[in-house]
């Protein structure tokens, strides 16, 4: 006491002058669902510290699975009651309207999956994950733990933090704090890639390129950010469309800093020229992880790019349209073509995916609501597509891991008619085929792009899907019209998460092929809400 | 009126002048024997190693563990400061959102103390 | 001292910033050269009273020859040290080798620059203060300056291309951040008192009580970190003479040498008195001696004097921790400064935060407030008691490591001869055996 006492002589002729710096706003309802899932990031630190070993797999996957449900049981408890317009809240730095509610249920869902598919055991003899991952590939240390059944459990705090940095990142109406959600998301996802219980050279190597080339792209982002601070001398979307609706500044650093923004924000969406990590890390990261990266960074980083497009350079599109047009030329020609090429399973999944970003980035640049709703459909549709094909190259196996390359895949159907069936309709859903969730996505993407006077643009891109059908169709001639060789791989019998995983995505992969309208509505429900102040 | 910085940068020119003369002059004012045991490595009279820890050799892990939580508490000690200064301002929100902050902090520390990130042997 | 003569002072008198603001540079250009050469002939008295004191302490008599009690003892030993041989080991990289002893000399000068050492003053007609510059974050340049010290040390290691002095500069560039954490928390709660980082506003908050007696924990954080990022006994384990011979300076000679012992007493006295700054009032007199004529002894040049004692006492402190504390090991000490003074700052941040909230609240009565710190107290001490005292029992069976991984040989692993060797050995055995004795060997490596 008598410190406070001491405190309060000295110092209390200095108290009066001080003027109260008002606290900002926080609606706490509209961003629960974020608070939640990066509270029980925290929380699971916590575990890793304080539980013994053999409790923290049980744990974790409990803790990761309800912090999903609860956050999704948040969004939709304000899905009901929430304002058209959207709110802007912690003083303009997010805005929770419904594009971000929308993304944000499209991510907790597939990260529902995903995470799904990291809990499970059963396919591989404990995880899929090492249980250290810092030990040097190719000793003994490294062949006795590929052996035993831990794994590294840090996977599910490190999913439930990049999964927060998606929500922040697709929500934040502010390049600051986009960067900081960039990072956020991008760290742990670094890291993931790098835990594979198989092939932990590849696997290392993998985290390696993407952390490498991630870190070039977050300091292209954040040059991009300080040239358009310095042309707009602000960060938030909104001064910087106002800055550029109507001043005679330097147009220099307005289209410096938009391009170098933009590079940032594609190479995470891996689009295009941009897309030379995808190949490499998708096939040497962990499956389950690379199913999460697939589904979900790409629905984080396309949020983004609309979020930013909309909101800052709306005004301005006349002059960066015609190059990001020739961007999503250049990715969709780059994943169909090379695409044809790959003999790897995972590799030929990921030039897919750059297909589909370009694809995507068709949508997002017509900068209409029917672009803005047909991009959401679309990421939601490819997102559990991905995570159910995902999880069937998971299950196809041989005594050293997963049999990923194509010659392995031969015959397939022959013994597993069941896998191969699923494989098939999920092959077609990707190559945009009727009746499945991928050709409505293509449809009301291509669509709001003609709508808006991009004609040659779609052009492009139906013959770039029908390129990129011949190498699904391959894939699937293969499993079907081949002899499976004696020695081939066996399809390993899923525990109930895969199971639960893989049915969960080829289901809504069906429905959504059939009875779009539901989520179509929603994803057209309203535009995007920027701080007014 | 001087920029506050000037007298800063008169001490930095002097104290590098200093510095610089003291160390440049010493090879001009001290004798010079050659003796090739003189410019070998000191390792208290063994034959020095063949192959010195500089490049190629590797440096135990824990510093480099050490070096990343400098970062993060440097960084903590970075947003304390302006947060210090403006304390009696911002009062109650401050102070719950200074106490949060460092308890975000505190879940990794924790993490690293109980993995024994902080025990050197 | 009262409340009203506070007020009376905080009418009158300018604040340092305002005053050094209309400084001539002639004047500045004085006051830096003025500083530079007392903290020049300081280091000098300052390495000869370490002796002295040292030696007293250790009952004998210390350096008594050079001039009158051997003052003179550290001009001898710089003139010694000029004259010697400069010697650049074959291996070293030149630049970063020549390079790393004159950055280390820079930041201590700096970080004196901004010391508050006195109020108003009148210098050849001109109305100024006793400090050289008042900057709106002086206390970050004290610490960028300690931070930049380390590069020093790091590259002087380095380029040295030598195991020891590597070694020596990997711990001390360990234990200097690790204590550069510890020091910079501990004046959080002096800022969060001042309500200003620039160093003069700061020593100027504490007229009515320094900060020693408000925050007792921080200055005794303060304190031991103050050694610690000093590399100073009993933290002094990047030159401990046992295991690493001279520590990241074994390489150097002549006045490179120098410049790294300049730098390093230059460090002790940067943080004494920063600490004076902080903790002890800075220029202002003492209680007793403050009643006398109203407080007449903190004003004009007075300051100098009780901020050089209380600088001085400090370091006679640092001294006599040299000369009692045995060295400790470097796992306790890391140990230490991230288990004990990391956490303890945090907590101590937050609880004065919140007492100074409470004491700020309006329409909270006494009573309430004992009651709202006595739950927190509570909580504190549950709290502590649930954390569970040891590791988590690794279950999993480990195959052993040799440190980095790398599988461990066995212990009765016979190590093949080269050839060269076993010509050698063939030819020793050949001999009559009382050849090879001892002796002879050791004679042998005398040689050498």
């Amino acid at each position: 006491m008598t410190v406070l006492e001491a405190a309060h002589t000295s110092l209390g002729g200095f108290l009066a002058q001080v003027t109260p710096i008002q606290a900002p706003e926080i609606d706490y309802a509209a961003i629960l669902p974020m608070l939640i899932v990066l509270g029980a990031a925290c929380v699971g630190v916590l575990f890793e510290a304080f539980l013994p070993r053999y409790q923290r797999w049980s744990w974790q996957v409990a803790l990761t699975l309800l912090t999903l449900v609860g956050a999704g049981l948040a969004l939709v408890v304000y899905l009901r009651d929430n304002p058209q317009q959207g709110v802007v809240t912690l003083a303009g730095v997010l805005s929770v309207d419904r594009p971000a509610l929308f993304l944000w249920g499209t991510l907790l869902v597939l990260a529902f999956g995903a995470v799904l598919l990291i809990a499970d055991r059963s396919v591989e003899p404990g995880g899929a994950f090492v249980s250290h991952a810092a030990v040097r590939p190719g000793t003994i240390q490294d062949r006795a733990q590929a052996a035993r059944l831990g794994m590294q459990t840090e996977v599910f705090p490190l999913t439930l933090f990049a999964l927060g940095g998606m929500m922040v990142f697709c929500a934040s109406n502010n390049l600051l704090t986009m960067f900081i959600a960039l990072e956020v998301l991008s760290l742990p996802l670094y890291l993931m890639c790098g835990l594979a219980r198989r092939r932990r050279l590849l696997s290392q190597e993998a985290a390696v390129k993407y952390f490498l080339l991630g870190a070039f792209a977050s300091a292209f982002f954040l040059y991009g950010v300080a040239l358009l601070y310095g042309y707009a001398n602000s960060v938030r979307l909104r001064d910087i469309a106002e800055a550029a609706a109507g001043t005679n500044r330097s147009d220099t650093l307005l289209y410096a800093g938009l391009g170098l923004l933009v590079v940032g924000l594609l190479f995470k969406a891996s689009v295009g020229p941009f897309h030379a990590w995808t190949p490499d890390v998708y096939q040497g990261a962990p499956t389950p992880v690379t199913a999460f990266m697939a589904a979900c960074t790409k629905v984080a980083a396309f949020g983004g790019i609309l979020r930013v497009l909309t909101g800052a350079f709306q005004a301005t599109s006349w002059e960066w349209r015609g190059v990001l047009w020739g961007v999503a030329i250049v990715s969709m020609i780059i994943g169909a073509v090379l695409g044809l090429t790959q003999t790897d399973i995972k590799r030929m999944i990921a030039y897919s995916s750059v297909a589909h970003a370009g694809f995507l980035l068709v949508g997002s640049i017509a900068l209409t609501g029917e672009g803005l709703s047909g991009t959401l459909f679309y990421l939601l549709a490819y997102g559990f597509t991905t995570v159910a094909a995902f999880g069937v190259v998971s299950l196809v196996r041989t005594a050293d891991g997963e049999a990923t390359h194509l010659s392995q895949w031969a015959g397939l159907a022959k013994r597993s008619p069941l896998v191969a069936g699923v494989f098939t309709f999920l092959l077609l859903a990707l190559a945009g085929i009727p009746l499945t969730s991928g050709f409505i996505g293509k449809f009301v993407v291509f669509s709001a792009a003609l709508k808006d006077g991009m004609a040659p643009l779609v052009v492009v891109a139906l013959l770039a899907s029908a390129v990129a059908a011949f190498f699904y169709l391959r894939v699937v001639v293969l499993m079907y019209f081949s002899e499976p060789s004696p020695e081939g791989p066996t399809v390993s019998v899923p525990g109930s998460f895969t199971m639960v995983a893989i049915t969960l995505g080829t289901v809504i992969t069906f429905v959504l092929g059939v009875w779009p309208a539901f989520v179509l509505d929603w994803a057209g429900a309203g535009g995007f809400a920027f701080s007014t102040t | 009126m001087l920029d506050p910085y000037v007298p800063l940068v008169l001490m930095f020119v002097l104290a590098t002048a200093f510095s610089a003369v003291s160390v440049l002059v010493a090879p001009l004012i001290g004798p010079r024997r050659y003796n090739r045991a003189k410019l070998d490595s000191y390792e208290c009279g063994i034959e020095p190693s063949p192959q010195p820890i500089v490049g190629g050799g590797r440096t135990p892990v824990a510093y480099y563990l050490t070096a990343m939580l400098f970062i993060l508490f440097d960084i903590e000690m970075v947003f304390l400061y302006p947060f210090a200064v403006t304390a009696d301002a911002l009062g109650l929100f401050g102070l719950v959102e200074i106490a949060l902050f460092i308890a975000t902090v505190g879940f990794a520390y924790a993490y690293v103390w109980r993995r024994g990130g902080l025990d050197w042997n | 001292m009262t409340t009203t003569a506070v007020l009376a002072q905080a009418q009158q008198r300018l604040s340092n910033a305002e005053l050094l603001a209309d400084d001539p540079l002639w004047l500045t250009l004085i006051k830096v050269v003025v500083l530079f050469i007392v903290v020049m002939l300081t280091l000098a008295l300052l390495v000869w009273a370490e002796r002295r004191v040292l030696g007293r302490l250790q009952n004998r008599p210390g350096p008594n020859r050079a001039g009158p009690f051997g003052m003179l003892q550290s001009i001898a030993d710089a003139l010694k040290l000029s004259l010697k041989e400069d010697i650049r080991p074959a291996r070293a990289d030149k630049w970063v080798y020549i390079m790393a002893p004159i950055i280390g000399g820079i930041p201590p000068f700096l970080a004196m620059a901004v010391m508050p050492f006195g109020g108003e003053v009148t210098m050849f007609g001109v109305q100024t203060a006793l400090q050289v510059v008042d900057l709106p974050v002086g206390v970050l340049v004290v610490l960028a300056c300690s931070s930049v010290g380390v590069y020093s040390i790091v590259l002087a290691g380095w380029s040295s291309g030598s195991p020891y002095p590597l070694l020596g500069a990997l711990r001390s560039a360990a234990q200097v951040i690790s204590y550069e954490i510890a020091m910079g928390l501990s004046i959080v709660g002096v800022v969060l008192f001042a309500g200003s980082l620039s160093t003069a506003d700061i020593a100027a908050a504490q007229s009515g009580g320094w900060f020693a007696w408000i925050l007792p924990i921080s200055f005794v954080i303060y304190l031991i970190s103050m050694v610690g990022e000093t590399n100073r006994a009993p933290f002094d384990l990047p030159e401990a003479e046992s295991e690493l011979v001279g520590g990241f300076h074994t390489e150097y000679t002549s006045l490179k040498f120098l410049m790294f012992f300049l730098a390093e007493y230059a460090n002790m006295v940067v943080v004494s008195a920063f600490a004076t700054t902080l903790f002890l009032g800075g220029g202002a007199v003492p209680w007793p001696l403050s009643a006398i004529a109203d407080n007449a002894l903190s004003s004009g040049y007075w300051p100098l004097l009780w901020f050089g004692l209380k600088t001085a006492l400090l370091i006679f402190g640092f001294i006599w921790a040299r000369a009692a504390l045995p060295r400790l090991r470097y796992d306790q000490f890391m140990k230490f400064g991230w288990k004990v003074l990391v956490p303890l700052n945090l907590v101590w941040i937050v609880a004065v935060t919140a007492l100074r909230v409470l004491r700020n609240a309006e329409g909270v009565t006494s009573g309430q407030r004992i009651v709202i710190i006595g739950v927190a107290v509570a909580v504190l001490v549950l709290g502590s008691l649930l954390l569970p005292g040891r590791q988590v029992a690794d279950e999993e069976p480990q195959v052993p490591l040799a440190g980095s991984g790398y599988p461990l040989p066995p212990l009765d692993l016979t190590v093949p001869t080269p050839p060269r060797q076993r010509r050698t050995v063939r030819a020793r055995a050949e001999q009559p055996r009382e050849a090879v004795t001892a002796s002879g060997k050791e004679a042998g490596d005398g040689n050498a």
